[in-house]
């Protein structure tokens, strides 16, 4: 089967003042269809440029992503939100819910968009919620809601569509150990059950380990690419995917 | 998206700053309010002005001179008169004929003791069936007819007053009676009931040998005086163009007077031509002009009154517009502000897919929805500042004649209404304010559309 994502000869250079810095220097990367996927790297590696190139947020300085068929490096601004509406799902950091609307109006967000009638995108982000457990915070706006309860709306948002890709930018990185175990959680059963490609930023090591794998990004480069035995192919391929991949950048 | 969330969606935003929406409005209707007022006082001046023409005379009627005696101007002879009648939109279209050889005079009474002098000028005569389209109102009697009863009988209107001009010839004083009040407050009537009392035209004699005609009138009516249609309609006697012809020729030829080849041939030298609707009097006159004749009508001064009227009007949108382009600018600063304050928020509908075009249709019906209502409202309250002004503005200005608002106003028609406001204004109003209100929005829209998803999102 053909990745889902694949990216060729990355680069991302950004001009400040007369210097340029090379955000992304070269990168090579393949994604399977359904793999829960960790980016990892200290803070000014180039990971959340990496998350953003891939994600079709930023347009590269080389190289190009594709996602599916589609070379996203390529499209136009309008192409690649229309792209995004029907193939890719957002999870933010600081959650990023609209406050005027309700949680089940923030989940049924992307539905809209799609043009869904209300009755149905409701319907659609009611059963959303249920399943994260927040059946009963249907008619919450975002300021009534802890910081976890926010973070299962943006999550139950990204996942209402059914989007092929979601993109997870620091998801926990504004909550506590307790809620974070659980955020992931959700996120990895979700994943799972709809077989859909996750990738997820954070810079916290450990939690990388409830990953299918975790790349790790250093100085805009693959330092490491390592498939854990979460991976649904770890039993064949054990530890062999570095070596292949560190012959590819050669 | 759909078209129905969009707009639910600009409503939620809108209300949800309802303290800066209100007063964005609020700009919008002094904007409308004032160009929607300005407006209406310059359609008022038009109504008063138009008013003040029709009662100095017929708008939609031409009068036609032939007084040249060149072959170079072709004869206003009843052919041509037809021909004019066949130019479009002409209703009416018929000599004005004066027998001015007739030398004559009406007499009743008892051994002819009243009389009234007719010379050449105290007869009018038309084509009667042209009576009735001139919009003449009767005061009695019906409209005079072309038939004939005999030579020797002729059928005849008077104007409203034309009976007072019997004298007694009998007494030396009081030998007159007036139509209007006399010392002891009575209006006496004339000397002859014109329906009851025998009428006679008599011929005048010249020499002892003439032979005086005498010919019986009948008078079919008695007009209202309306001296804006017809001046006959005063102290004149109305009869049949045809009639006037033969009586004159008749008396001619008893009294030896031989008309010139030149003077038979000659043709009238006025015509009467009215036009189905104001607006053509200028497009079939300069017709008749074409045909050589010199013409006139209200319609050159009502183009100059016009234009004068035209030009007040101007200056006064002018300024109502000065009023909604500020109105405007605080569109456009509202709506620029809304920006900034929901850059986060745009950005996070944009990584979530919706489509560019959509925001940008968004801010725009915001803007458009803040100019509707705008302008809802302005014309609404425009119509009660109109009321108003109508009815307090006179007694402004009668105190400070010759003021600011007195000169300004000057056009107006005394004591009529000073603002109007026609429907195809309220709707101007409207659409012109929402219509502002779409440009408004258009600069900031743009701006909406190409933010970057990305910054927006980073953005704490």
């Amino acid at each position: 089967m053909p990745p889902i994502i694949r990216v060729e000869n990355l680069k991302k250079i950004y001009r400040i003042g007369n210097e340029k810095v090379k955000a992304l220097n070269g990168i090579n990367l393949e994604i399977e269809r359904g793999e829960f996927v960790c980016i990892v790297g200290a803070s000014g590696s180039g990971k959340s440029t990496l998350l953003n190139q891939l994600a079709g947020l930023e347009k590269p300085s080389k190289g190009n992503v594709y996602i599916g068929k589609s070379n996203i490096s390529q499209m136009t601004e309008k192409q690649l939100a229309l792209f995004r509406q029907k193939y890719l799902g957002f999870i933010f950091q600081s959650y990023n819910l609209l406050p005027a609307l309700t949680a089940a109006e923030n989940v049924a967000l992307p539905l809209m968009f799609k043009g869904i009638n209300k009755k149905t995108r409701l319907a659609a982000a009611k059963v959303q919620l249920e399943k994260i457990g927040l059946g009963e915070r249907l008619g919450h706006k975002p300021t009534e809601m802890s910081g976890g309860q926010q973070q299962r709306v943006g999550i139950a948002r990204a996942f209402v569509a059914k989007p092929k890709v979601i993109f997870a930018d620091e998801p926990t990185g504004n909550l506590d150990s307790k809620t974070t175990d659980q955020v992931l959680q959700m996120m990895m059963q979700l994943a799972r059950e709809e077989n859909i490609t996750f990738v997820m930023v954070t810079h916290e090591r450990d939690l990388a380990a409830y990953a299918d794998r975790i790349i790790t990004i250093k100085d805009g480069q693959v330092l490491s690419d390592v498939k854990t035995q979460n991976h649904p192919t770890a039993q064949r391929e054990q530890d062999n995917t570095i070596h292949t991949e560190e012959k590819k950048e050669q | 998206m759909k078209t129905f969330d969009l707009m639910r969606l600009c409503l939620d935003n809108l209300s949800r700053r309802k303290g800066r929406t209100i007063l964005t409005v609020i700009g919008v209707v002094v904007g409308t309010c004032f160009i929607v007022l300005m407006i209406s006082l310059g359609v008022a001046m038009d109504i008063s002005q138009q008013q003040m023409l029709e009662s100095m005379g017929d708008l939609s009627t031409i009068r036609v001179y032939n007084y040249s005696n060149t072959d170079a101007v072709p004869k206003l002879n009843d052919e041509m008169i037809a021909k004019i009648k066949a130019i479009p939109h002409v209703t009416v279209s018929s000599p004005v004929y004066q027998p001015q050889n007739l030398q004559a005079m009406l007499v009743g009474g008892k051994k002819d003791r009243y009389q009234m002098y007719l010379g050449g000028w105290g007869i009018t005569a038309m084509y009667p069936e042209a009576l009735d389209a001139m919009g003449l109102t009767l005061q009695s009697g019906e409209f005079l007819t072309a038939e004939e009863k005999n030579a020797k009988t002729i059928k005849v209107m008077f104007g409203q007053n034309a009976a007072y001009q019997f004298s007694d010839s009998r007494s030396k004083r009081n030998n007159y009676r007036d139509p209007y009040p006399d010392q002891y407050g009575n209006i006496l009537d004339p000397f002859l009931d014109v329906y009851k009392d025998k009428i006679q035209l008599k011929t005048q004699k010249n020499g002892d040998n003439d032979k005086q005609l005498v010919y019986d009138l009948e008078i079919t009516g008695v007009f209202v005086e309306d001296w804006a249609k017809a001046d006959f309609t005063g102290y004149g006697v109305f009869m049949d163009i045809s009639t006037a012809k033969r009586l004159e020729s008749e008396y001619m030829k008893a009294a030896g007077i031989k008309q010139t080849e030149t003077e038979k041939n000659k043709g009238y030298t006025q015509a009467y031509v009215k036009v189905d609707s104001i607006d053509k009097v200028t497009e079939v006159e300069q017709q008749i002009k074409d045909l050589g004749y010199e013409t006139s009508s209200m319609e050159s001064w009502r183009e100059s009154m016009q234009e004068s009227a035209k030009t007040v009007q101007i200056i006064l949108g002018t300024i109502g517009a000065v009023a909604l382009l500020v109105a405007a600018i605080n569109i456009i600063n509202t709506m620029t502000m809304a920006i900034y304050e929901r850059t986060k928020e745009i950005g996070v509908m944009k990584v979530l897919g919706c489509e560019l075009g959509q925001i940008r249709k968004m801010f725009l019906i915001e803007a458009g929805v803040i100019g509707f209502i705008g302008g809802f409202l302005g014309v609404g309250f425009s119509y009660f500042t109109s009321w108003l002004i109508n009815a307090f503005g006179p007694m402004l200005m009668g105190s400070s004649e010759g003021g600011m608002l007195g000169s300004v106003m000057g056009g107006l028609g005394q004591g009529g209404t000073i603002s109007v406001i026609p429907p195809w204004l309220a709707i101007l109003g409207l659409t012109f304010a929402t219509l502002v209100g779409v440009l408004s929005g258009i600069m900031p829209a743009n701006r909406a559309m190409r933010i970057s998803a990305l910054e927006a999102i980073r953005q704490q």
